[in-house]
C-alpha cells in the first residue's frame, strides 16, 4: 500500500472508495445492525493465497428473495457457499470477517457448521439427488437431524414437503422409485422438497436453473415466488432475466485486478430489484444490465 | 472412392485432393498395423493363459498302470458277488470292515479305531476293556467322542490298506487320448526292462485315473501318492481366506475411508498416501520376513494363542494359521486400501455435498449415501486382492506353514498347510504320481480362486441393482 504508482493499485483503491458507498446502499434500507437473517461483515474469501471475493457487507432480508448476479469469476457462488459454510469442504478455503445469523456469527469457534447447514439449507446448480427412492430422498435429511416423529408422520412430513416444492401431484404414486427416475426439472424440484423437510430457515440456491430447459425453469421460478412466504431465500443466478423476475434485492458483484494481479470479486451494487435494473448507480452495474459486458 | 469436394486453394496449407488421397492411404495403413499389434497382444495373452490351463489340465488326468495288492475283483468274488456286475465300492459297509479285519495288521486296526470308530455299538479291533481305558486317559483319542464312520471313508480305506494300489506309470491326458497303445507298448518294454521290480506284467492293469477327484478332495495328506488328498490344505486355504478377510476387509476400508473422506492434503497425508502405493508393490517374501520376525515371533504369545488360556498354549509357537493370514492379510492390505479408495473417489463429490448442505455429519453422510455407492467397487477389489494373497506361498514358506501335515486346521491357533504350500511341496518330489497330484491341486487352488472371483461378480451386481 506505499507504493502509489501502480494502474492496478488505483484500481483498488477506487473500488475500496466504492465499497463505503456501497455498503451504505446495501445496508440502509434495513438499518446497520439488523432486520436482515443473515448479514455478512466485511466478508472476504481466500482459497490458499488467493482471494476471491473482498470485502463483502450484505444484508439479506428474511421472507424475500434475494439475487446474486455478476459475470463469471466474481465470488457470487463463494459469497453463496460460505453463508452455510459449505466453503469448508474446500480444504484451502478460508473466510475472514464475520457472517451473523440472527446476530450469531457462524464462524464464530463455538459454532458447528453442521447446525449452520441445517438451518441454511442449499440447492446446487445440477440436481443432485441421492441414488435412492424418492422417499428416502427427502425422508433422510429429516432421520439425520433426529426426526422423532412415527412412521406415519414421516409420510406427512414427506408428502408435505413435496407439495412445498410442487411436487407431491408428479411423484405420489411413485415415492417408492429412484430419484433418477425423474426429469432434470423435477429432480431439481426433489432437491428443493428435500431441503425443505429439515426445515430450514433459509435456502440458498446456486445457479438452481442453469442445467433446465425453460418450462422447467419457470417452474422452479414460480416455486420460489411461492416459498419465499416461509423462508427466505438467497440465489445465485447468471440470468438476469431471472433475477429481475424473482427477486426482491438484487447484489451486483464484479471482478477487480488487485495488487497482485489476482483476480478478485468484489460487491459493487446492493439495491432492490426494480431500482438496481432501471437506475443502477454504478456504471459497472449499468454496463452489465445492458450487456456490454459479462 | 473418394468423396468429391471442391478444389482447395493453395493458400490454406491443407493438402490437395492427390496429396490428401495418399495422406489418407497412409493414415489407413498406420490404423490397420495398430489395430493388428493390439490383436497381437491379446493373442499372446489368450495364447499364455490356455497354455498354463492345458499345462495342469494335461497332468490331472490321463492313463496309469497300476499295480494292486489284492485285485478289487479278486476281493468281490471272495465275498460271494459276481465280478462282472458287481464293483468294490458297491459292497456292504459290513463287508468291507469285514476285508478290513482280514487283512489289516491288529495294531493298525486298533489305530484306526482309535481315530474314529467302526460302529456305534461295538468295537472291532479293540477290546471294550482297553477302549473304555484308553478313553478315560487324560488324552482320549478323537475315536472316544467322534461319531462312526461311513461307507466312503471306510472304503478309502480298503482301497488304501487292502487293496494298496500302486501306479507304476502314468501318461497324461493328450497322449492317453490319442495314443493309449503307445502307453500299453510303454509299460509292456518298461516290465521287460524289469524297471518295474518284482511287479510282473500280468499284474498290472492299465486304467484311467483322474487324479483330481472327490476323494483327493476329501482325504488328508498322506506319503502315499495314491491315496494322498488335499483335504488338510483346502481347510488350511479356507481359515487363511477367513482371518485375511477379517483382518483386511475392517482395516483397509476404514483406511480408506478415513484417506478420501476425512484426510485434508497435508504433507503427512501425501506422504502416507505414497506410502501405501508403494507398499502395493513390495514383493511378498518381504511380507513373509515381516510375518516371521512381527507375528511368528515378538507376537508368539498372541499367534500362539498362550494370552488367552491360564496353562497350556493352543500351539508350542507363533506358527499358526493365525500368523499367516495377519501376514497375507497385511500384503493384501495396501491393495484393498488403493482399490477402496478408487470405490469411493468415484463417488461424485455432489452427492456428499448434498448430504452435508441438509446439516448430516460427515460420518452420516459417508454412511448412507457414500458407502452404499461404493460399496460394489469396494468388494470387488477386496476379493480380488485377498484372491491374489491365497495364492502366495513364498510368504507363507517364511511363517512356517507344516510341509507335512494330516490333521485338520480346527481353529486360529492351528498348525496348517495351504494349497499354495502342499503344490510347491508335491512338485518338488521325484515321483512322476506327486507331480500329477500337484497339478490336480492346482485345479483345486484354480477353483478356488474362481469362486472367490465369482463372489465378487455376484455381490457387485447384486449391489449395483440395488442403487
Amino acid at each position: 500500500m506505499t507504493r502509489q504508482t501502480s494502474i492496478k493499485e488505483a484500481l483498488t483503491m477506487e473500488t475500496d472508495q466504492d465499497q463505503e458507498t456501497i455498503v451504505d446502499l446495501g445496508a440502509a434500507p434495513d438499518g446497520p445492525a439488523g432486520g436482515g437473517v443473515i448479514e455478512t461483515r466485511r466478508m472476504s474469501v481466500y482459497y490458499g493465497d488467493f482471494k476471491a471475493v473482498a470485502d463483502v457487507s450484505l444484508n439479506f432480508a428474511s421472507n424475500q428473495i434475494t439475487a446474486l448476479i455478476g459475470p463469471s469469476g466474481c465470488g457470487k457462488s463463494t459469497v453463496l457457499r460460505s453463508l452455510n459454510r459449505m466453503n469448508d469442504l474446500i480444504a484451502t478455503a478460508r473466510t475472514e470477517g464475520e457472517v451473523m445469523y440472527h446476530g450469531e456469527n457462524i464462524y464464530a469457534d463455538d459454532i458447528d457448521p453442521v447446525e449452520v447447514r441445517r438451518t441454511i439449507g442449499m440447492v446446487f446448480q445440477k440436481p443432485n439427488p441421492f441414488p435412492k427412492t424418492i422417499y428416502e430422498n427427502i425422508a433422510w435429511g429429516a432421520k439425520v437431524n433426529g426426526f422423532k416423529g412415527s412412521k406415519s408422520d414421516m409420510g406427512d412430513l414427506v408428502q408435505e414437503a413435496l407439495e412445498s416444492a410442487a411436487l407431491w401431484d408428479e411423484v405420489k404414486d411413485k415415492l417408492q422409485e429412484s430419484g433418477y427416475s425423474l426429469s432434470g426439472g423435477q429432480q431439481q424440484r426433489l432437491c428443493i422438497a428435500r431441503a425443505i423437510a429439515t426445515k430450514p430457515d433459509v435456502i440458498l440456491m446456486d445457479e438452481p436453473c442453469s442445467a433446465l430447459d425453460p418450462i422447467a425453469t419457470l417452474r422452479i421460478e414460480e416455486l420460489m415466488l411461492e416459498l419465499k412466504e416461509a423462508y427466505s431465500i438467497i440465489i445465485v443466478t447468471h440470468n438476469m432475466q431471472q433475477a429481475a423476475r424473482v427477486s426482491d434485492k438484487t447484489a451486483f458483484f464484479n471482478v477487480k485486478l488487485n495488487e497482485k494481479g489476482m483476480r478478485t470479486g468484489r460487491l459493487v451494487e446492493f439495491s432492490p430489484t426494480d431500482q438496481l435494473f432501471t437506475s443502477p448507480t454504478e456504471k459497472d452495474t449499468e454496463d452489465y444490465i445492458t450487456g456490454r459486458f459479462g | 472412392m473418394t468423396v468429391e469436394a471442391p478444389e482447395r486453394k493453395a493458400t490454406d496449407h491443407f493438402p490437395n485432393r492427390e496429396e490428401y488421397q495418399s495422406l489418407l492411404n497412409r493414415r489407413s495403413r498406420w490404423a490397420r498395423l495398430f489395430q493388428l499389434g493390439c490383436l497381437l497382444a491379446l493373442s499372446i495373452a489368450v495364447v499364455a493363459l490356455a497354455t498354463l490351463l492345458y499345462t495342469i489340465v494335461n497332468d490331472s488326468f490321463g492313463l496309469v498302470a497300476v499295480v494292486n495288492e489284492n485285485e478289487p475283483e479278486t476281493l468281490v468274488a471272495g465275498l460271494g458277488y459276481d465280478p462282472e456286475t458287481t464293483a468294490l465300492v458297491d459292497v456292504e459297509y459290513d463287508e468291507l470292515v469285514g476285508l478290513l479285519e482280514t487283512s489289516v495288521a491288529s495294531g493298525v486296526g486298533r489305530r484306526l479305531e482309535r481315530e474314529q470308530r467302526f460302529y456305534e455299538d461295538r468295537l472291532v479291533f479293540e477290546s471294550e476293556q482297553v477302549w473304555s481305558e484308553v478313553c478315560s486317559s487324560a488324552e482320549p483319542p478323537a475315536g472316544c467322542t467322534a461319531g462312526p464312520r461311513d461307507h466312503a471313508t471306510v472304503y478309502a480305506l480298503v482301497l488304501e490298506r487292502v487293496v494298496v494300489p500302486d501306479v507304476i506309470a502314468a501318461y497324461e491326458l493328450v497322449p492317453s487320448l490319442v495314443n493309449p497303445e503307445a502307453f500299453e507298448a510303454e509299460v509292456a518294454a518298461g516290465f521287460e526292462a524289469g524297471r518295474f521290480g518284482e511287479h510282473t506284467a500280468d499284474e498290472a492293469s492299465i486304467e484311467w485315473r483322474s487324479w483330481f477327484n472327490l476323494t483327493f478332495l476329501r482325504t488328508p495328506q498322506s506319503a502315499t501318492p495314491e491315496v494322498a488328498g488335499i483335504r488338510t490344505a483346502i481347510l488350511g486355504s479356507a481359515w487363511l481366506i477367513l482371518i485375511t478377510l477379517l483382518f483386511a476387509v475392517p482395516v483397509g476400508v476404514g483406511a480408506a475411508i478415513y484417506l478420501v473422506e476425512y484426510a485434508k492434503p497435508t504433507r503427512l497425508n501425501d506422504f502416507i498416501q505414497t506410502n501405501i502405493n508403494n507398499l502395493a508393490g513390495v514383493p511378498s517374501i518381504i511380507y513373509g520376513m515381516l510375518g516371521l520376525a512381527v507375528l511368528v515371533r515378538v507376537f508368539e504369545p498372541f499367534t500362539s494363542g498362550a494370552i488367552f488360556t491360564d496353562g497350556v498354549p493352543p500351539a508350542e509357537n507363533g506358527r499358526t494359521v493365525l500368523s499367516a493370514g495377519l501376514t497375507l492379510g497385511l500384503l493384501a492390505l495396501p491393495v484393498v486400501i488403493i482399490s477402496a479408495q478408487e470405490a469411493l473417489k468415484a463417488v461424485p463429490d455432489s452427492l456428499r455435498q448434498a448430504g452435508l448442505a441438509l446439516g448430516a455429519t460427515r460420518w452420516q453422510t459417508v454412511r448412507s449415501q457414500i458407502l452404499p455407492i461404493a460399496l460394489p467397487g469396494m468388494l470387488t477389489g477386496t476379493i480380488l486382492a485377498i484372491a491374489r494373497a491365497i495364492g502366495e506361498t513364498a510368504p507363507l514358506i517364511l511363517v512356517g506353514a507344516a510341509s507335512f501335515i494330516t490333521s485338520d486346521p480346527t481353529g486360529p491357533f492351528s498348525k496348517f498347510t495351504a494349497l499354495p504350500i502342499q503344490i510347491f511341496q508335491w512338485t518338488s518330489f521325484p515321483q512322476v504320481e506327486f507331480q500329477k497330484l500337484a497339478a490336480a491341486a492346482s485345479i483345486a487352488l484354480l477353483l478356488l480362486l474362481l469362486t472367490l472371483n465369482a463372489a465378487a461378480v455376484i455381490l457387485r451386481n447384486k449391489y449395483s441393482r440395488r442403487a
